[in-house]
């Protein structure tokens, strides 16, 4: 499966921060065919978690990474392996991999568990939902002050209010699109901040990343680098099929590299 | 330059493409650093910051889902969202003075603060 790799190193490496980093062992996965088991092994490795990818390197100084893992549909556990601080990150899909971490200790560990399971894109979304919700409630009961000043209820917030005339997408940031920076303003505006008709919910905590589903995007098309009439949907979950297919990407290269290497210093080659 | 009949699919941050009566992608764009650009009719382009005359191409049926295409794909990468976050966290806490990340304790989390990704 092609990846566009270059521009997948590049945001790997780049200098935008990263959520987490560390030196992680990750235990080596051996096929099922292998019939003799010489006990499970761990590498080394260096983690940075930017987003909802995991990308781990040879080393910290690594140019690019050797393996991704994209942290959609999946979860993070405590792990009953032989070693102590191990972490495994599974997913919903049967078939697919886990990834088996160990940390150098407990608070690492622990830190380690907590960035990757808030770490997916759909826990982010229902985050950003959630406050998008909230800010309208914000709006409504500040347009609901100022009809009714005799709501001393809302007395108490008018400490940092600012006029509910101007939309408070005004004030906005150049919200840059895609991380975009170096090519100027992409100018979009996330979302609108409107006031529907809506009573003030409880706010409850988002929930833990949920198990499943993705946005698809809507295509309905033509011909040529073509988006189809049709969008097929599996009944086989096809997100985590293609999630798939992107982390066993990485190995193979890996395992192909490391092959070739071996053979050329078999015939005495550098 | 050849165009090819695909499915294209939106999950998460990646843009996958199958050919169109395949169930595995052949292909797949991570959507982050990227700029989407409107090009001719029915047409628009994905292009990466680290080689920006790199453009990937996609035909659409019609201007309309060409227009909801470009919409989506400026919005599909994690960074977008993050932005999005760090702005209304900011300006509820504007309105309100108070911090909506608190009660869900993740308010001192890295990628949620202010000021740390902007670049």
């Amino acid at each position: 499966m092609k990846l566009n790799e270059r521009s997948v190193a590049h945001y790997a490496t780049c200098d935008s921060p990263a959520d987490h980093a560390g030196f992680l062992r990750k235990r080596v996965e051996r096929h099922h065919h292998h019939a003799h088991h010489y006990g499970t092994s761990y590498q080394r490795r260096w983690f940075v978690l930017k987003g909802n990818l995991l990308f781990y390197f040879e080393d910290r100084e690594s140019r690019e990474p050797v393996g991704l893992v994209v942290l959609e549909g999946c979860t993070v556990e405590l792990c009953e392996a032989a070693e102590e601080f191990a972490f495994a990150i599974r997913f919903d899909d049967a078939g697919a991999r886990a990834y088996v971490l160990v940390a150098d200790g407990q608070a690492t560990m622990e830190a380690w568990v907590k960035a990757l399971s808030r770490a997916s894109f759909d826990y982010m979304r229902l985050v950003v939902k959630e406050l998008e919700k909230q800010l309208e409630e914000a709006c409504k009961s500040l347009a609901a002050c100022r009809k009714s000043p005799r709501r001393s209820s809302s007395s108490g917030r008018k400490r940092h209010l600012s006029n509910p005339a101007l939309l408070p997408l005004q004030e906005k940031p150049s919200i840059l699109e895609n991380g975009y920076s170096t090519w100027g303003s992409g100018g979009c505006i996330p979302g609108g901040a409107a006031c529907p008709d809506h009573d003030g919910a409880q706010s409850k905590p988002p929930p833990l990343p949920p198990r499943r589903r993705s946005a698809t995007g809507s295509a309905t098309g033509s011909p040529v680098p073509g988006l189809s009439p049709a969008m097929l949907e599996s009944p086989v979950s096809p997100d985590t099929v293609c999630f798939s297919k992107l982390h066993n990407w990485y190995g193979q290269e890996i395992v192909a590299l490391r092959q070739e290497w071996q053979e050329r210093q078999k015939r005495g080659h550098l | 330059a050849v165009l090819k009949k695909r499915l294209v699919k939106l999950v998460v941050n990646f843009l996958f493409y199958f050919r169109t009566d395949e169930a595995e992608p052949i292909g797949a764009l991570l959507l982050e650093h990227c700029r989407i650009t409107k090009e001719e009719e029915n047409v628009f382009s994905i292009s990466f910051i680290e080689e920006p005359e790199r453009k990937y191409c996609f035909e659409c049926a019609s201007e309309e889902q060409c227009q909801e295409w470009v919409e989506a794909l400026k919005r599909a990468s994690y960074e977008f969202l993050r932005r999005s976050l760090i702005f209304y966290r900011n300006e509820i806490q504007k309105m309100t003075g108070k911090d909506p990340l608190e009660q869900y304790g993740i308010s001192e989390e890295a990628r949620f603060q202010l000021g740390t990704h902007q670049q």
